[in-house]
């Protein structure tokens, strides 16, 4: 696929480096001569000097022939201005424009009304904001997705020494009569991932990824060991940027104590005025002292949402050591979350990933609702709708002959009945299913997905 | 850090994949009933088999490559394929040394032409047809064939690209390497085809209108004949060739818009090509009444022969109809400048290149002007596009870097008692990757009589200028191989 992708900051550099590696011509406009001569080492694209609002700039760097576009510049006026452009100037079938203001939803409405065709907003906080507020409320777990508007569940926790299953091979654990619909779908452990098969042994540090349906949830993760508890009611937040406020606001509305630390005097005064009943701390957030003060020992939730990594890690690190009970930050640079997770911070959530997240569905053939990437981009969950003609229909799954690293998690038949299949399922036309793999494996994978007179390629 | 499994596995594909080209000439050699079908199928499975082992050593190792190793493959891929592209010759009749046989290999691949063989027609046709080939296999760059052909060095390939191919920095094609590469090459291929048919056309036989074809698109200049296409007697293959020859010389950028794009017309905007077709016009138009005047040439010819060899040492092809040492002084000099000069960058020719020269003359134009106006604040221009001041600096350096390498180069012909003028001219036509030059390796001369160590400082000298000289020259200093 031809994309132009307006913008090359780090988050768009990380979108461009994903849609190289999937096969897509990719090409960036960037105002900045000297961030230029940095893609362009970087990156197989074509990089184009200038800027993103300029109608011969984009003309110059492809926008006519152009099949898709990406606005991911910096400021919101200018990704509009080239949604604009492309509207009339350009045969692009898909655009997806990154808005930053916190009034996006707002914008959803006028673009709309003007008839300006914007595909996707891509708006990661909330997402973000939505997957923390899941996240907050279950103590052991440190992740949780929904598919099929919710009614397919995916959730994250590790293993520690003292789980029951830990040393157990995934047999022992179906022996031991788990609630039904669950499956393990994914291991992290170290560098690797592994897609489990029966003979597979869990071992404490790993990381997992368990596969079940909106009503056995709550069994699922008895039976893992992890206890429904106590509602959240004491939340400490570092960095006053729109995430946190997001957060904090959201959390405001379930009736959590909030505190917010920040460390630009401004900043605290603006926050303070947009949250009612949250504390506004003015400190740093990195410093041992200001955490003691602010009493995280006991805090049912520290959430570090400031914009630099490191910050992120330091303070996640010492409300650990602090007694903070859970712990989530935010981490961008890819390179950093297996590390993070090994540090005992439970979650880990990248807001670059998420936006990259959000336009893979686009770039992928077939029908591809949704994709989630874990990790450092190694394995990814896969929400779909099988195709008339895919070689996998009406066939039990162990005969199928799936790639080595993949599994079918869950399927939501069209009536909106969901099972975790396992070998014995089957998949129909028009189900939708949820599938894990390791990255190397997904175009094999979705070419089994895709209607073979359609061709059997899955990138272009 | 240089992890050498990776550039190991690279360099033997490609080591393998070159070694699998030379079944051409094998197939002829097999076709014609030749007695050289050993040497040649030998060469080829000596170099197919260390590729192959090379590869099988390495194969593990399926990482980037990062600009280190992207530079120092490049070099080593140029090297491999002048050492094992002589294998052919060396184990075929007619070619006896070693030396010998590396000189007339590298002299192909780098698309000089300059070669030791007195009498060319004393060679098989295989070998002569390795010969072409191999030169137009240089000609657009190998690495970048195999960019675009086996897609193995993911986006390290950049590294690679930007070592060879000299149009690189300016525009890309595509937006990915592997496509810019396959557009590039498949140009230069419909280009080669186009070539064969017109010679054909024109009354050569296949075999010569192949081996022509390969090396006027390459702007490499191995004939068939020891007389080159002055023994053909025919005005109107040398006006095909000039056609061609100009082809190669030019921007492929232009190509591609005139050709994929279809905006021929935008070549005439483009302002090193107005200055390439300049430049032609107006060394014909100082040779070609020279020849008319001074050696009684009939007017047609006069200029036929001045465009001839004007257009062949401009692109830097080599080939000749007319002894040009017999010229006046004048006629002379403005070859030996034009082999300086050279063609367009994004071309299969060398040379200093049209678009560098000219901003070299702005840049000393801008000196003079803040000799003027001591506080003024100028900008380089060309083409209309502001030059950054380290475009201009990188040039300087290329500039220098050029002068020592000739410098050089012209010392230690000299110490091994070479004349000046073949010296000096050697050289530049070494590193300029012309071919014939004056003096005793002049047009109807060849590079068999000079001492062996003089013939390896000349095929230095013809990777160096091939590789642009920074890409060769970086790896001999103590930086690169630094921890």
């Amino acid at each position: 696929m031809r994309i132009l992708l307006a913008g090359g900051g780090e988050g768009a550099a990380l979108i461009a480096a994903r849609l190289i590696r999937e096969g897509n011509q990719v090409t960036i406009v960037e105002k900045d001569a000297e961030r230029c001569l940095e893609l362009e080492e970087h990156l197989d694209a074509k990089i184009v000097e200038g800027s993103a609002g300029s109608i011969r700039t984009l003309k110059k760097a492809g926008l006519r022939d152009a099949e898709m576009l990406i606005a991911e510049t910096d400021s919101d006026e200018i990704n509009l201005l080239t949604c604009m452009i492309a509207q009339t100037d350009s045969s692009a079938k898909v655009k997806v424009a990154r808005i930053r203001t916190h009034e996006f939803q707002h914008w959803e409405r006028i673009l709309d009304t003007m008839g300006l065709k914007v595909d996707r907003i891509i708006h990661p906080e909330t997402n973000i904001m939505q997957r923390i507020m899941r996240v907050l409320h279950i103590p052991g777990v440190s992740d949780i997705l929904d598919f099929a508007n919710g009614e397919i569940k995916l959730f994250g926790m590790n293993v520690d020494r003292n789980s029951w299953f830990a040393g157990k091979t995934v047999e022992e654990l179906d022996a031991a009569d788990p609630p039904k619909d669950s499956l393990i779908a994914m291991i992290f452990r170290g560098p690797q991932v592994i897609i489990p098969h029966g003979a597979q042994r869990l071992e404490p540090g790993d990381h997992i990824y368990v596969c079940t349906t909106r009503e056995n949830l709550d069994d699922v993760l008895r039976f893992m060991g992890i206890q429904p508890q106590k509602a959240v009611r004491r939340a400490v937040i570092v960095g006053g940027k729109q995430l946190g406020i997001w957060v904090a606001q959201e959390l405001e509305r379930t009736g959590v104590a909030v505190k917010l630390i920040e460390r630009d005097p401004a900043r605290c005064e603006l926050v303070s005025n947009v949250l009612d009943k949250t504390i506004v701390v003015h400190g740093d957030g990195t410093d041992q002292q200001t955490l003691e003060e602010e009493n995280i020992e006991g805090a049912d939730a520290f959430l570090a949402l400031t914009k630099d990594d490191a910050d992120n890690i330091v303070a996640s690190l010492l409300a650990r050591r602090l007694g903070a009970f859970k712990i989530v930050a935010l981490i961008n640079r890819l390179h950093y979350l297996p590390i993070v997770q090994r540090l005992g911070i439970n979650t880990s959530i990248s807001q670059r990933l998420t936006a990259v997240d959000m336009i893979l569905q686009y770039v992928r053939k077939g029908r591809v609702l949704s994709v989630t990437t874990f990790r450092e981009e190694e394995a990814e969950a896969i929400e779909l709708i099988a195709m008339r003609g895919s070689r996998i229909l009406d066939r039990k799954l162990r005969d199928v002959r799936l790639p080595r690293g993949a599994i079918v998690g869950a399927i939501q038949r069209p009536d909106g009945h969901v099972v975790v299949p396992r070998g014995e399922g089957e998949v129909h036309e028009g189900d939708r299913v949820i599938l894990f793999a390791l990255a190397s494996v997904v175009p094999e994978l979705e070419s089994a997905f895709l209607s073979r007179s359609r061709g059997a390629r899955f990138t272009k | 850090m240089i992890r050498w499994t990776r550039i190991g596995r690279v360099l033997g594909l490609f080591l393998a994949a070159f070694g699998a080209t030379m079944g051409v000439p094998a197939v002829l050699s097999l076709a014609t009933g030749g007695d050289d079908l050993t040497a040649i199928a030998g060469a080829m499975a000596a170099t197919v088999g260390a590729g192959g082992l090379l590869w099988g050593a390495c194969r593990g190792d399926t990482r980037e490559l990062t600009q280190r190793e992207g530079i120092l493959l490049t070099v080593a891929a140029w090297v491999a394929a002048g050492l094992f592209g002589g294998l052919p010759f060396l184990f075929a009749p007619g070619i006896e040394t070693f030396t010998d046989a590396v000189f007339e290999s590298v002299s192909g691949v780098t698309t000089t032409g300059a070669s030791i063989v007195a009498e060319v027609e004393s060679l098989s046709p295989p070998i002569l047809l390795w010969r072409a080939l191999s030169s137009w296999l240089g000609g657009m760059g190998i690495v970048i064939l195999v960019i675009a052909v086996l897609p193995l060095v993911g986006h390290g390939g950049m590294h690679l690209y930007r070592a060879e191919f000299s149009g690189a920095k300016s525009e890309k094609l595509k937006p990915r390497i592997a496509e810019t590469a396959s557009s590039l090459w498949g140009i230069y291929v419909a280009l080669t085809a186009a070539l064969f048919g017109l010679l054909v056309l024109a009354g050569l036989g296949p075999f010569d209108a192949v081996s022509h074809a390969f090396a006027t698109l390459a702007t490499g200049g191995f004939s068939t004949r020891t007389a080159s296409i002055g023994a053909f007697h025919n005005p109107l293959v040398e006006y095909i060739t000039v056609v061609f020859m100009f082809l190669g010389g030019a921007s492929f950028v232009l190509h591609y818009r005139a050709l994929a794009e279809r905006r021929p017309l935008s070549a005439l905007r483009d302002y090193e090509f107005r200055h390439y077709v300049g430049a032609i016009g107006l060394a014909t138009m100082v040779a070609g009444p020279l020849l008319f005047f001074q050696l009684g040439y009939d007017l047609e010819r006069a200029l036929r022969t001045a465009l001839f060899q004007v257009t062949s040492i401009m692109t830097t092809t080599g080939f000749t109809t007319d002894d040009f040492e017999l010229w006046p002084p004048l006629g002379q000099l403005v070859l030996l400048v034009l082999m300086f000069v050279g063609g367009c960058t994004g071309s299969t020719a060398s040379g200093m290149k049209i678009s560098r020269i000219a901003v070299l003359a702005k840049v000393v134009g801008r000196e003079f002007k803040r000799m003027v106006e001591r506080h003024g604040v100028f900008v380089v221009r060309f083409g209309g596009r502001v030059v950054p001041e380290p475009a201009i600096q990188s040039l300087l350096n290329l500039v220098y870097l050029a002068f020592m390498v000739n410098f050089v180069s012209c010392l230690a012909l000299a110490a091994l008692g070479i004349d000046v003028l073949t010296a000096i001219s050697a050289v530049a036509a070494a590193m300029f990757n012309i071919g014939p030059a004056l003096g005793d390796v002049g047009p109807t001369d060849n590079y068999s009589r000079l001492p062996a160590l003089a013939k390896w400082v000349l095929s230095f000298d013809m990777i160096a200028g091939r590789l642009e000289f920074y890409t060769l020259l970086v790896t001999l200093t103590p930086w690169f191989w630094r921890k």
